[in-house]
């Protein structure tokens, strides 16, 4: 895959080069949205990249973020195995700059927007759900994470 | 402008103090020439369209330009301090200060403003007036400032009622009707109607706050239109911001502004006259400016920097104040999964006050936000779970989610000071830190907060504490003070040891209540303005 041999020479959660971030955009708004973004939303992207995510990426971060490259199945998994984590895991970031971007235009104002009148057994199942959904991830993602981290 | 005239009166700055206290000298004919840096927004104010935030969203394919920004500079990781609540529009107000205004601090990052309004191009507009137990320690009594209250809140336009809090606020009569509370802030309100009691005899309370908002229209500015856009734009000029005055005070003869200057120092001569250094920022000279009497409202850093340098004080410590001041992320229990109204504004949704000991004794004041008008990834990026199902969460309770911001007091110590080093371009050194007594009055009025707001049916989710100088509240450099000593002010904000110099902004405040003094800052320029204005005219 592009993305190993690229970590080979040159640590992907380094890189701005364009192609990775594109990747980067759509998996990511797959997983947050369960869409796929415009052009402009993915360009938007790669710049909000560049010009926020400016830190030196730590080793955890690079091994994070090479792993997410090569199974990118793994997103929801690894941000959950990286919430606690102390320091803004540089993925959590990148998730955060996806989701200010998504917000940010009336392409996935339906799922972006904030509910309003949900009611209250609405609201309850919901939260209900999410809340499983988070805690199990946080299991498996955090077993994950330690293993990729260890690798 | 010739530098070459002499005229009545120079006012540093252009911000709400410089505004208030020009305006008195120049309605009454005299000569004024405002120096100010004067920044600008020059990129967002005319992208912004007229329209509800709510709409705005579903609507405009561009409004990634002014809530992300196009330097995405409204995407910000790690800061939470002084400005990180500062939308992209709003970021003019502290551009250029690093570089023309530093500071040197390891506890104490404060933001200043070079631009056009000053710190007020972005203020909360929060305008409760100190009451007298405010007021104790000054050498003015609320009597001294109430005709000027009155008078700014004209000026302005503040609006507020006559409720439960007015003993904490005060009788202020030139106030508009309250502006509409919204959804979120209501269903605490009607609880708090149930509850009054019990609360009521805790010592807190709650009510409208005084906000330098329309609710009518007034001197050419329109009511609110409740689009919740406050915090991106200044649709009809419904929030105060001092560029309003400013834009009053160039309608008359007398007044002038001289833009991008920086004003260094000052020299009182023998002639009567006070020289003013004025440094040009887009060149590298500097100019001589003459006048009668001169006026300091370039905001407390600001001021203080001029004066140490004038008078030659280098390392001499002052004494500074400034609010601690801590966020409670609040969940309402009272509204939750319930339809809310979509018109709003974004301001202070109503005032609570802490006051077990009374009106007359200390007490502590917040002011109830809503989150309404911000984007969600906010919170989704400080909440510790996969950012997916923090989406889905933060969507459902967002609604009823807000913030109450708790200004506590603060007085001098021997810890919070500030000097200047040698040298032109010498940062303002500030060491700031609270004492362990007063670090626990803070904590022992929050906890009996947040009892008052469980209450209310709010939970407390989060307390955040910004750090030092997260305030913007900055204050006490250069106190009014009864005896005739130096680096203080007369009780008629004039610089001791000086005959003609003036200091009209936070400066001379000796201490902050828990309040901000943005209001009361304005009112005491109006009434030095007031003051200079007979010196001169004697």
């Amino acid at each position: 895959m592009v993305a190993t041999s690229r970590h080979r020479t040159e640590p992907i959660a380094a890189s701005h080069d364009a192609a990775v971030l594109h990747r980067e955009a759509v998996w990511f708004a797959r997983y947050l949205v369960d869409a796929v973004p415009s052009d402009a939303l993915i360009e938007r992207y790669v710049r909000a990249d560049a010009r926020v995510l400016q830190d030196a990426p730590t080793a955890r971060d690079e091994a994070v973020l090479a792993f997410v490259h090569r199974h990118p199945w793994s997103v929801g998994l690894l941000d959950a195995g990286t919430a606690f984590m102390r320091g803004a895991p540089l993925l959590r970031k990148k998730l955060v700059v996806m989701m200010a971007v998504l917000e940010a235009t009336p392409d996935h104002i339906a799922v972006t927007a904030p509910v309003e009148d949900a009611g209250m057994a609405r609201l309850v199942w919901r939260l209900g759900r999410a809340g499983a959904k988070a805690a199990v991830k946080l299991v498996v993602g955090s077993a994950l994470c330690a293993l990729v981290v260890r690798r | 402008m010739s530098t070459d005239s002499v005229v009545d009166a120079i006012i540093v700055g252009s911000g709400p103090s410089a505004v208030n206290a020009a305006y008195p000298l120049v309605e009454a004919g005299l000569t004024v020439r405002m120096l100010d840096v004067g920044n600008r927004d020059s990129k967002y104010a005319g992208l912004i369209p007229d329209g509800q935030f709510s709409e705005l969203r579903r609507t405009d394919p561009d409004q990634h330009r002014y809530f992300l920004g196009d330097e995405l500079e409204g995407i910000g990781f790690g800061h939470t301090g002084a400005g990180a609540q500062l939308t992209p529009p709003r970021q003019y107000v502290c551009k250029d200060t690093e570089r023309l205004q530093p500071i040197a601090s390891e506890s104490f990052f404060p933001l200043q403003s070079l631009a056009e309004g000053g710190l007020g191009g972005a203020w909360g507009a929060g305008s409760p007036p100190f009451s007298a137990a405010d007021l104790a320690g000054f050498p003015i009594a609320l009597e001294d400032l109430q005709p000027h209250y009155e008078v700014v809140a004209d000026r302005i336009g503040v609006s507020g009622t006559r409720d439960d809090l007015m003993p904490f606020l005060g009788p202020t009569f030139a106030l508009q009707p309250p502006v509409e509370v919204d959804s979120n802030g209501e269903g605490i309100l009607r609880r708090y109607a149930t509850q009054r009691g019990v609360l009521n005899k805790a010592g807190m309370f709650l009510g409208h706050p005084r906000i330098a908002m329309l609710s009518r229209e007034h001197r050419g500015r329109l009511a609110n239109r409740y689009w919740d856009m406050d915090f991106w734009s200044d649709a009809g000029k419904s929030v105060y911001r001092p560029k309003w005055t400013l834009d009053e005070l160039k309608t008359f003869a007398s007044f002038s502004i001289v833009s991008r200057r920086l004003v260094r120092s000052f020299e009182e001569r023998d002639d009567g006259e006070v020289v003013v250094t004025a440094a040009n920022v887009d060149g590298s000279g500097t100019e001589l400016h003459r006048a009668r009497s001169l006026v300091l409202a370039a905001g407390t850093l600001g001021s203080t920097r001029i004066v140490l340098r004038s008078m030659g004080h280098v390392d001499r410590r002052v004494p500074i104040v400034c609010n601690p001041h801590s966020y409670a992320a609040l969940l309402n229990l009272n509204t939750l999964g319930q339809g809310v109204r979509d018109e709003r504004h974004s301001m202070a949704q109503f005032c609570l006050v802490h006051a077990p000991d009374g009106h007359t004794r200390p007490f502590t004041v917040g002011h109830f936000y809503s989150y309404r008008s911000l984007l969600l990834f906010r919170l989704i990026r400080d909440t510790p779970l996969p950012v997916r199902e923090s989406l889905t969460i933060m969507r459902h309770l967002s609604p009823s989610l807000g913030a109450l911001i708790l200004q506590h007091r603060d007085t001098p110590s021997p810890t919070k000071y500030c000097s200047l080093g040698a040298g032109e371009d010498a940062p303002l050194e500030i060491e700031y830190s609270l004492s362990a007594s007063e670090q626990r009055r803070i904590d022992d009025v929050e906890a009996e907060i947040t009892r008052g707001l469980r209450r209310l049916r709010c939970i407390k989710l989060k307390t955040m504490r910004p750090g030092h100088a997260a305030s913007v509240h900055y204050a006490g450099t250069l106190p009014m003070s009864a005896t005739d000593v130096e680096l203080t002010t007369s009780r008629d904000g004039r610089l001791h040891r000086t005959k003609r110099v003036y200091v009209a902004d936070g400066s001379v405040f000796p201490s902050l209540p828990s309040k901000g003094l943005t209001f009361t800052m304005m009112a005491n320029a109006d009434r030095i303005g007031c003051h200079v204005r007979s010196t001169l005219r004697a």
